[in-house]
């Protein structure tokens, strides 16, 4: 017993000592000064240079139509084009895509896009109109069994108007079309077009010689260490200056800090919140600067409202008054993020900050549950009718900052005599209890990463309930019918406006019990130019780095 | 001999039949799927069953095993579901080299510090040295890899340099042996010292056994030398136990490094075991977990063939 507690002091002194080690110190070459390196950026891009981005998550396909991983998308960004790109307030753009022209039509029946007649592929074949009408074709038939089906349900057709022309034919109005359909990659017919359609996912294309015409050129996946990426000298817009890009896999997130502070990763976007000060304090010494800013996503605590306890609206706005969440924040996240009122970012142009707020005020959140009917019992726990308010809270594993969180929620909603027990699942077993039609859960933390079209009703419409994302089983008959003329609704004023209604309702319903806007950081090289912060794409232009040498 | 090794051979069959149903049982009643993870949360439930019905996962489980057997016993493991069009073979065999040198590397690490120094605390039991090796082997078996890996690569990569943060080679770097091994000495420590830690204790303990043996008390009094008494009539017989050890050891070479191989970003078997177990990848899940049955199979099979060798009391 005794050598026991020797031992534990002992690791607990070499703890502190790695601790130690990562607060930096290690000795300073170069001080950079950032003030000093914006003022020069207006210096003409220089040619070259090598950039190693890590990663923990190994890439599966690199097609746009069959990959769903976020590094598969990531490496995908640099190797393809898409017929509109998004801007930085996630506007449809045609500066970072293909078209140099979106007109739809009055009616949102038809959209003609008319693309450069200079893009090429890889291979030097053009980028012709044949080429986007196979790409679209191939979710549009029935052979396609990929995952994103469902973001073409409104197309109709899709023809070739000329070489350089193509026209869409809806069959209903999909506001969210312009945004999301035309933002995927277009792949070469010339290579693909006598495939089969069912063996598409398949294909060595995928993962072994993927072609497009994106600024940098596939060169090689090593499984498991890392892809690498050249630059395409023909590329037919500006850049790309640096000469390589290797995505660097590192499964661990510790050993990724690590490889960062070592100067063997120039750029990782994907620092969690309590990691940031420890980059802070190295950053500077081994040549990065931290890039930063609002992430287009929240977290929330949802609850299975087929439960009785969590029917009842003002039992949920007493569980959202009963939260701190000015101290989730403080405390879990470094005091990195913002307390969220509704399922929608700051950042989109249809956030609307007018919605009814329940901050924290527990003796609110007790008065609002015994008019609800709850009474203390025996053991301080409410109840009603015989039951207790006591419930599962489920998250997942793996997710230090979710798993601190359902530990807090345990705390703080004791105070108004609900018990909470966290309960950490496996990330694949928490996928499946919320699936349609399993809902095997009772309160859930999870975050919701958000696209660029504002539109809610993929997560709260009642017809998502039996086959879509509305697990909690939160329906409100008025916010349907709304969701559903906005998303017929191509004026986008007026479509704000609705939207804006939409997050008053589901505020003041308490949908999910929304709790933070995460603040994100990525680490990039210091001298690093011509990169934006674009909250939905760490990647964003990719074409316009290049490194600034001094 | 001979027919021993073929009887042993043949037994391992049902067994391997057995260790497949099981594990197969169990892969598919873990809750979700291949297309659970497939994460475009748009995915309708319909356009799952579209890819489900195209790989055969909508079958009764029992069609599923007798499929997936048939294939299995012409060699064939299929494909991934998650990498898609990839052979699960080709999946294997890109990391089982990656794998195999790293466990060879640390065992062998692992036999050369740990062995002598088990006889030696043998020798001289109860003394300050023999205690000195007790701790600090009660010390490795107690560190867990992940930290004591994280550790290292704080210290003598990040703060002093002399090591390289993880993975196999330097990136865009030209093959040289030099590199691979530079890269491969943290990550084997590592691995190592668990090993070691164990290796010692056991190596102490049945030397300690032997060393109390008449006829090592026998040939002392003969007027030998004790070093030639410990090494050759001692160690022949203590080392016997500690083959069954190895013969253990032999099928942790797959799944055992999973941890070190994720700290160090080292592209093993482990790593791919874990990936495809969160991922549900249901072929790759069976391939290796047959593959580390045949490995705990060959295993058992190879000590019972050495211990015929070291051991002349012992024939089959």
């Amino acid at each position: 017993m005794k050598k026991q507690a020797w031992l534990l002091s002992v690791m607990l002194i070499l703890a502190m000592f790695l601790a130690a080690c990562s607060g930096g110190g290690t000795t300073s070459t170069e001080k950079k000064d950032p003030e000093k390196e914006e003022a020069a950026g207006s210096d003409e891009p220089a040619q070259g240079g090598d950039m190693v981005i890590g990663t923990t998550g190994n890439p599966t396909s690199f097609n746009g139509l069959y990959s769903s991983d976020a590094t598969s998308s990531d490496v995908e960004g640099f190797m393809f084009e898409t017929l509109v790109g998004s801007d930085l307030e996630f506007n449809p753009s045609v500066d970072n895509g293909l078209a140099e022209e979106v007109v739809a039509a009055e009616d949102g029946l038809t959209y003609t896009v008319k693309i450069t007649d200079k893009a090429k592929f890889h291979d030097g074949e053009p980028l012709t109109a044949d080429d986007v009408v196979f790409t679209y074709n191939i979710p549009l038939s029935d052979e396609y069994d990929g995952p994103r089906k469902s973001y073409f349900e409104a197309v109709k057709s899709v023809e070739k108007v000329d070489d350089y022309t193509v026209k869409f034919n809806m069959s209903k109005v999909d506001a969210q079309f312009p945004v999301v359909g035309l933002g995927f990659s277009i792949l070469p017919e010339h290579i693909l077009g006598e495939v089969p359609i069912a063996d598409l996912g398949e294909h060595e294309f995928n993962t072994k010689n993927p072609i497009g015409s994106g600024p940098f050129k596939f060169e090689e996946w090593k499984d498991g260490e890392y892809v690498k990426l050249v630059a395409n000298t023909d590329y037919w817009d500006e850049g790309p200056y640096l000469d390589t890009v290797t995505f660097k896999i590192v499964p661990d997130a510790n050993a990724m800090l690590a490889q960062l502070q070592a100067g063997d990763i120039d750029f990782y976007s994907g620092i969690a919140q309590p990691d940031v000060p420890a980059v802070e304090g190295f950053a500077d010494s081994v040549g990065l600067r931290l890039e930063s800013g609002l992430a287009l996503s929240y977290t929330f605590l949802g609850f299975n409202q087929r439960m009785d306890m969590f029917k009842d609206v003002n039992v949920r706005q007493a569980i959202t008054h009963a939260i701190d969440r000015e101290s989730i924040v403080t405390n879990v996240m470094a005091g990195l993020g913002e307390v969220a009122h509704v399922p929608e970012s700051p950042l989109s142009w249809a956030y609307n900050k007018d919605v009814p707020t329940f901050d924290y005020d527990v003796e609110k959140a007790k008065e609002m549950l015994t008019a609800a009917g709850w009474t203390p019992g025996s053991d301080g726990i409410l109840e009603k009718d015989g039951e207790r308010f006591s419930f599962e809270l489920k998250t997942n594993q793996g997710n230090k900052v979710r798993e601190d969180i359902t530990v807090i929620l345990q705390q703080q909603l004791k105070e108004v005599g609900i018990e909470v027990k966290p309960q950490i699942v496996e990330f694949s077993s928490l996928i499946a209890d919320i699936d349609p039609g399993v809902w095997n859960f009772e309160g859930i933390v999870l975050g919701w990463s958000l696209g660029t079209d504002p539109d809610p009703s993929g997560i709260f419409h009642t017809k998502e309930i039996e086959e879509g994302l509305n697990f909690t089983g939160y329906s409100n008959p008025e916010l349907d019918k709304l969701m559903d003329e906005s998303l017929q609704e191509l004026d986008k004023e007026k479509r704000k406006e609705m939207i804006g209604k939409v997050q008053v309702g589901l505020a003041e319903d308490q949908a999910y019990s929304f709790l933070y806007y995460p603040e994100e950081f990525r680490a990039v090289p210091a001298g690093l130019q011509g990169y934006e912060f674009h909250a939905k794409n760490s990647y964003y232009n990719p074409n316009k780095w290049w490194i600034k040498q001094d | 001999m001979i027919s021993y090794i073929i009887r042993r051979t043949l037994m391992a069959i049902p067994l391997l039949f057995g260790i497949t149903i099981l594990s197969f049982a169990i892969v598919q009643a873990a809750p979700g799927g291949p297309t659970s993870m497939m994460m475009d949360p748009t995915m309708k439930p319909s356009d799952r069953e579209k890819f489900e019905e195209k790989y055969g996962l909508n079958d009764p489980v029992h069609i599923q095993y007798i499929k997936w057997l048939g294939n299995m016993v012409k060699g064939d493991f299929g494909d991934s579901l998650i990498k898609r069009g990839t052979p699960v073979s080709e999946l294997i065999m890109n990391r089982l080299p990656n794998t195999l040198i790293l466990m060879i590397a640390s065992t062998i690490l692992a036999a050369v510090i740990a062995i002598p120094f088990g006889i030696y605390s043998a020798m001289r039991p109860y003394t300050k040295a023999d205690n000195a090796i007790t701790i600090t082997s009660f010390l490795g078996v107690a560190t867990p890899n992940f930290w004591f890996g994280l550790l290292l690569i704080m210290f003598l990569s990040v703060k002093l340099g002399w090591f390289p943060t993880g993975g196999v080679a330097t990136l865009n770097a030209d093959f040289s042996i030099w590199d691979r091994l530079h890269h491969l000495i943290l990550p084997a420590i590592v691995l190592a010292t668990a090993d070691m830690a164990a290796l010692t204790r056991y190596t102490r303990s049945s030397m300690l056994e032997v060393l109390h043996q008449d006829y090592i008390r026998t040939a002392k009094s003969k007027g030998f030398k004790e070093k030639r008494v410990v090494l050759k009539h001692g160690l022949r017989n203590g080392l016997i136990p500690i083959i069954t050890i190895f013969g253990l050891m032999l099928p942790s070479f797959i799944g055992g490094a999973a941890i070190t191989e994720k700290v160090f970003a080292w592209p093993g078997i482990g790593q791919l075991f874990i990936d495809s177990a969160f991922q549900r990848d249901y072929p790759v899940i069976m391939a290796l977990t047959v593959v580390s049955a045949v490995f705990v199979v060959i295993g058992n099979l190879l000590a019972d063939i050495l211990y015929a060798i070291f051991d002349p009391r012992i024939e089959y």
